[in-house]
């Protein structure tokens, strides 16, 4: 009784933890060295360099917006990072990449407020812009540590599954994860993804949320460039382009909607590790990396067509009801059509 | 976000009025000043050159641009729906197909890739979502099916006059990205087609009120997206006499990724992404004017960073221009 109120309450994330089950169990059955504590930290590690990225992207689309520049923010945090450690120390490079990636982020969510257009316009954009700043930051090389000291540091195992890094990701994303829930700056994200017409009816202003959310998912890809960076000791300024896929299934295993307002951090949590258990057991299985690509493409397929199945079982509904025609059902349809006619999509 | 005060939601500012001319003027000058100073710039030779370059996006472009007309924004998928062409197209040329067949081999697959990237859109998926998982799903069989490697074809064979012959000095390239940006203007102004899909970028609930389902239309500006994605991969293929699934991706040409140089030529040239307004000539102007920037570069001696950069700002400052330009006439939010 008591799972049956959990599973009608959330079906998104009820879906999205049976299908990382389903993908580990499978892997885990077909080959017994993948249930075991090193793959285990192996995974945790690849969760250390997705994590995030697929965090910020889930953000993004909460707020009912689409950043395509995440893996281009990565990219030139990483190559910031590992350029200025061996002159000013790992910590001041760590803060300086980050600092960047947070300000580019802010500077995006104040122009798509400013300007009032969608985030795919201007994020599209930066996505080159951000590549060339990178490749003129690198000088048109992939950088490389000297000094593999805080390299070394944060993979080492500390703690049976987790290293520096992976428990790093892991506090962000609780810390990220409250923020979202239990503060009003949190719900306003919500609400403009959600509702944004009623949102900004009701007070809120747009680019208060638009510059937070912004801001925060450039700091997560921030961190995350920053560890790709520190754990490889190399950053190449064109690098990080798969990032995008694989965030992109991350968030939507999670459960967001592409129409914003939900899905949360836990999903992302969630569909992270799926992607994860999914690259780790095909490398397992001895799969080329363009044919790992293929499955996520077919996982991001299958997933959407699921969304846009029940949007539209679910218009047909309305469509019924509207040839029923009671006071009643137009009222609810009114309420139904006004916020999804404008915003189609992101 | 401000409120215009009475009145004022039509009336426009000087630099909204005029912003347009000013900067067109701007770079036009800055851009005379600097072409006149570099040595070799303005010569036939070279103007050729500029254009030939611009052909492969600009064709590229051409097809995006009718999918960001009719209000589908853009697809994401546009380099790997080549690789898979150029990579069909070379393993038929190599198995001796002859062009006909291989031309008609590897334009089917990419038909049929953006018949099914339209369907899912028309259906009401997000185009962007939708055709980043068609590209992870498209490069990924380009890759498997030729193993990762380079597909030789062999020569002489009977594809090269696409690729490196030219007629009275023009390459055949050039007026093939000529011959069709002419005929997709005619076909945008002068059709009823044309029409439909400015009417359904435009306005989708009128579109939908009068009879056109963004569903028909979404395939159709797919396939014809796609099919110029294949035309690009076999003209390319002709040019190189191989393929190889990565062609078209940054880690091969220095310029970077395709599909977001074909992005940057549909938006530099001002085309609205929300669809609607715009024009296929905008976008083939669009990528001379962007391959004559970075011939331009290119002379003056920079290396990829600055070139790429240049690009990046080009498109976020009409980006940022035309959204300035826009605000308050309408919101798209």
């Amino acid at each position: 009784m008591n799972l049956k109120k959990i599973i009608s309450r959330d079906p998104d994330l009820t879906f999205a933890i049976v299908l990382a089950v389903l993908v580990y169990g499978l892997f885990a059955v077909t080959n017994p060295l993948f249930f075991t504590m090193n793959t285990g930290f192996a995974i945790m590690e690849r969760f250390a360099v997705l994590g995030l990225v697929g965090l910020a992207l889930t953000l993004c689309i909460i707020a009912g917006e689409i950043d395509l520049s995440i893996g281009s923010n990565a990219a030139l945090t990483a190559v910031i990072v590992v350029r200025l450690t061996d002159v000013l120390g790992a910590p001041n490079a760590i803060l300086i990449g980050v600092v960047c990636a947070t300000l580019i982020g802010a500077i995006q969510g104040y122009l798509i407020a400013y300007l009032k257009v969608r985030a795919i316009v201007l994020t599209v954009g930066t996505l080159m812009l951000l590549r060339g700043v990178a490749l003129f930051a690198a000088d048109e090389r992939t950088v490389m540590l000297t000094d593999f000291t805080v390299p070394d540091f944060i993979q080492t195992k500390v703690f049976f599954l987790f290293s520096p890094a992976s428990i790093a990701v892991l506090v962000l994303f609780v810390l990220v994860g409250l923020f979202m829930r239990y503060t009003h700056y949190g719900r306003e994200i919500y609400a403009i993804g959600g509702a944004r017409k009623e949102a900004v009816a009701s007070g809120v202003n747009l680019a208060r949320p638009m510059v937070i959310v912004f801001a925060l998912s450039g700091f997560c890809a921030g961190i995350g460039g920053a560890i790709i960076g520190m754990r490889s000791g190399t950053a190449q300024p064109l690098g990080l382009q798969y990032l995008l896929l694989a965030a992109t299934v991350a968030a939507f295993i999670g459960g967001v909607s592409i129409n914003g307002g939900k899905g949360g951090v836990f999903g992302a949590f969630i569909g992270v590790l799926t992607v994860n258990f999914l690259n780790t057991g095909l490398v397992f299985n001895v799969t080329p990396a363009y044919v790992v690509q293929i499955y996520l493409g077919i996982l991001l397929l299958t997933v959407i067509l699921f969304q846009t199945g029940s949007s539209m079982l679910e218009r047909r509904k309305l469509r019924q009801l509207m040839l029923d025609d009671t006071d009643a059902t137009r009222v609810s349809l009114i309420r139904e059509f006004s916020p999804k006619t404008k915003t189609e999509g992101i | 976000m401000s409120t215009p005060a009475a009145g004022q939601l039509q009336s426009q500012t000087f630099l909204q009025r005029h912003g347009v001319t000013i900067c067109l003027v701007a770079v036009a000058l800055f851009f005379f000043l600097v072409a006149i100073n570099t040595p070799n710039y303005l010569s036939w030779f070279n103007i050729k050159t500029i254009v030939r370059d611009a052909a492969l996006v600009g064709i590229m472009g051409i097809g995006l641009t009718f999918v960001t007309l009719s209000g589908n924004f853009f697809l994401l998928s546009m380099k790997e729906t080549a690789a898979l062409s150029i990579i069909a197209f070379a393993i038929a040329m190599s198995n001796d197909f002859g062009f006909v067949l291989s031309f008609g081999f590897a334009m089917g697959i990419a038909l049929a890739a953006g018949a099914l990237q339209g369907c899912l859109i028309g259906l009401g998926g997000n185009p962007i979502v939708v055709t980043l998982g068609a590209a992870g799903i498209l490069y990924g069989v380009a890759s498997w099916w030729s193993d990762n490697l380079v597909v030789p074809i062999r020569r002489p064979n009977d594809a090269e006059w696409l690729g490196t012959g030219s007629v009275l000095g023009v390459p055949n390239i050039t007026i093939l990205f000529v011959f069709l940006a002419v005929f997709a203007e005619w076909v945008l102004r002068k059709t009823s087609f044309g029409r439909q899909v400015y009417l359904i970028g435009a306005n989708r609930a009128a579109g939908r009120a009068t009879g056109h389902e963004n569903f028909r239309m979404a395939i159709i500006v797919c396939m014809i997206a796609s099919a110029c994605c294949a035309l690009v991969a076999i003209a390319f293929a002709a040019q190189m006499s191989s393929a190889q699934a990565n062609y078209f991706s940054s880690e091969f040409g220095s310029s970077g990724d395709f599909t977001i140089l074909v992005i940057a030529t549909v938006m530099v040239a001002g085309n609205s992404i929300m669809g609607g307004y715009g024009s296929t000539l905008r976008t083939s102007l669009g990528a001379v004017f962007i391959s004559a920037v970075d011939n331009l570069m290119v002379l003056q001696g920079f290396n990829s960073g600055p070139r790429v950069l240049s690009v990046g700002i080009m498109i976020v400052g009409s980006i940022l221009l035309f959204a300035y330009l826009r605000r308050g006439a309408r919101t798209e939010g």
